[in-house]
C-alpha cells in the first residue's frame, strides 16, 4: 500500500478512538447522571488529546514547506510549560509527574513549537500507558555533546523490534506497538519527524518495568555567552 | 454478574453504566478476567473488546470456548475493528457492537435478552 495512504489510515484509526469515546460519553449522560461532572471532565480531556493529534498532523505538511524556524530555545521553560499544561490531566488520571533537570545547558537548537509537541506527546503517552498511582518522569540532562530530554513510563515494555528501529534515531512510518493497545505508533512517528526537522534524534530505552522515550537535541552555542 | 473487558477505562464505564442495576465487573485485560473466572466467578454475560493489553480478545475467546463451564457464556464483542463478514458464533459471540456506532440502548437490549 502507498505509504501516504497507509499513513492516512493510521491517522484515521488513531482519531477514531477518542471520537468514539466522546460520542459514548455524550450518550451516557442519562445513565451516568450522578457523574455529570466526571463525564464532562473526561470529554474535555479526550477532546483535547484528539485536537492535539490533529494539530500535530497539520504541522507535518508545514514541515515539508520549512515553515518552522530554528532558534535557541530555553529547554527548561518549554518543559515547564508542557508540565504545567498536563498537570491537571495527570492529577485527573491519578498519575504523578516527576520532573528533574540536571542539564547545564540552558539553550538548545530547536523550534519551540515542535519541541513542545515532542515532549507533550511523550508525556501524554507515558500517562496513557502507565497504571493508576504510578508516576511518569521527565528528565533533562547532558548526554555527550547533546541535551537529552527523556520521559520514563511504567507501562508495558517496548517490543524489541520497535526499539531496534529506534536505534537509528528516527522512525520511518507509524507502526502499531503490539504491547501498547490502541497505539498506532502515530505519536511516536510525529515526534520522530519533528525531531529530525530539528536535527535531533529520538530513541528509546527498554526497562524491565516500562520504557523511556527520549529526544537528543543539539546545544545552542549561544549558551556559552551566558 | 456481567463482565466488561476493555482496556479503555472510560469506554468500559460507559458500557457498564448502560446496564442499569445489573452487577458489573470491569477488567482492563483478558488475564485478570480469566483469573476471576478461574476463581469460580462465572459471569452470565461478557462484553469484550478485541484489542487488549497482553492477550487479545480472540485469545480470550479461544480460552473460554475450550472450557466446559465457560463455552456457553453469551459474549458481545465491542470493537473499533471492522469484523464484517466474520462468523464469531463458534466462540459464543451473540453480537458485535462497533464502538463508533453503538448506543447505550443496544447494550441494554443485549443484557435484557441474555441476562434478563
Amino acid at each position: 500500500m502507498d505509504v501516504e495512504v497507509d499513513g492516512i489510515l493510521v491517522a484515521a484509526h488513531e482519531l477514531k478512538a477518542p471520537l468514539a469515546v466522546i460520542r459514548q460519553l455524550a450518550l451516557s449522560f442519562d445513565e451516568m447522571n450522578d457523574k455529570n461532572e466526571h463525564i464532562r471532565d473526561e470529554m474535555v480531556s479526550v477532546s483535547e488529546r484528539a485536537i492535539k493529534q490533529i494539530n500535530d498532523l497539520t504541522k507535518l505538511k508545514r514541515l515539508e514547506e520549512g515553515m518552522f524556524e530554528m532558534e535557541p530555545v530555553a529547554i527548561r521553560t518549554v518543559c515547564d510549560e508542557v508540565t504545567r499544561e498536563l498537570d491537571y490531566l495527570f492529577r485527573f488520571n491519578k498519575r504523578d509527574l516527576y520532573v528533574k533537570y540536571s542539564s547545564r545547558a540552558g539553550l538548545v537548537v530547536a523550534n519551540r513549537e515542535l519541541l513542545y509537541s515532542v515532549i507533550y506527546n511523550f508525556l501524554l503517552n507515558a500517562m496513557h500507558y502507565s497504571g493508576e498511582e504510578t508516576r511518569s518522569e521527565l528528565m533533562v540532562r547532558d548526554y555527550r555533546d547533546k541535551v537529552r530530554v527523556s520521559v520514563r513510563d511504567y507501562g508495558p515494555a517496548l517490543p524489541i523490534e520497535v526499539w531496534r528501529e529506534m536505534q537509528r534515531g528516527w522512525v520511518e512510518k507509524p507502526t502499531a506497538i503490539s504491547m501498547r493497545p490502541g497505539s498506532s505508533g502515530l505519536g511516536l512517528y510525529i515526534a520522530s519527524r519533528f525531531s529530525r526537522y530539528m536535527h535531533a534524534n529520538v530513541g528509546a530505552v527498554r526497562h524491565r518495568d516500562g520504557t523511556s522515550f527520549y529526544v537528543e537535541l543539539n546545544k545552542s552555542r549561544q549558551a556559552s555567552l551566558f | 454478574m456481567i463482565f466488561v473487558i476493555d482496556d479503555d477505562e472510560i469506554m468500559a464505564e460507559c458500557i457498564a453504566s448502560a446496564m442499569g442495576e445489573h452487577e458489573v465487573r470491569i477488567f482492563g485485560n483478558a488475564i485478570s478476567a480469566m483469573n476471576a473466572i478461574s476463581n469460580d466467578e462465572i459471569p452470565e454475560m461478557i462484553f469484550l473488546d478485541i484489542l487488549l493489553t497482553g492477550p487479545d480478545g480472540f485469545t480470550f475467546l479461544n480460552e473460554l470456548v475450550s472450557y466446559d463451564d465457560t463455552a456457553r457464556i453469551p459474549i458481545v464483542v465491542v470493537t473499533s475493528l471492522n469484523l464484517e463478514g466474520r462468523d464469531l458464533s463458534v466462540y459464543g459471540v451473540v453480537g458485535v457492537l462497533e464502538k463508533d456506532k453503538m448506543t447505550p440502548s443496544e447494550v441494554r437490549e443485549y443484557v435484557e435478552k441474555y441476562v434478563g
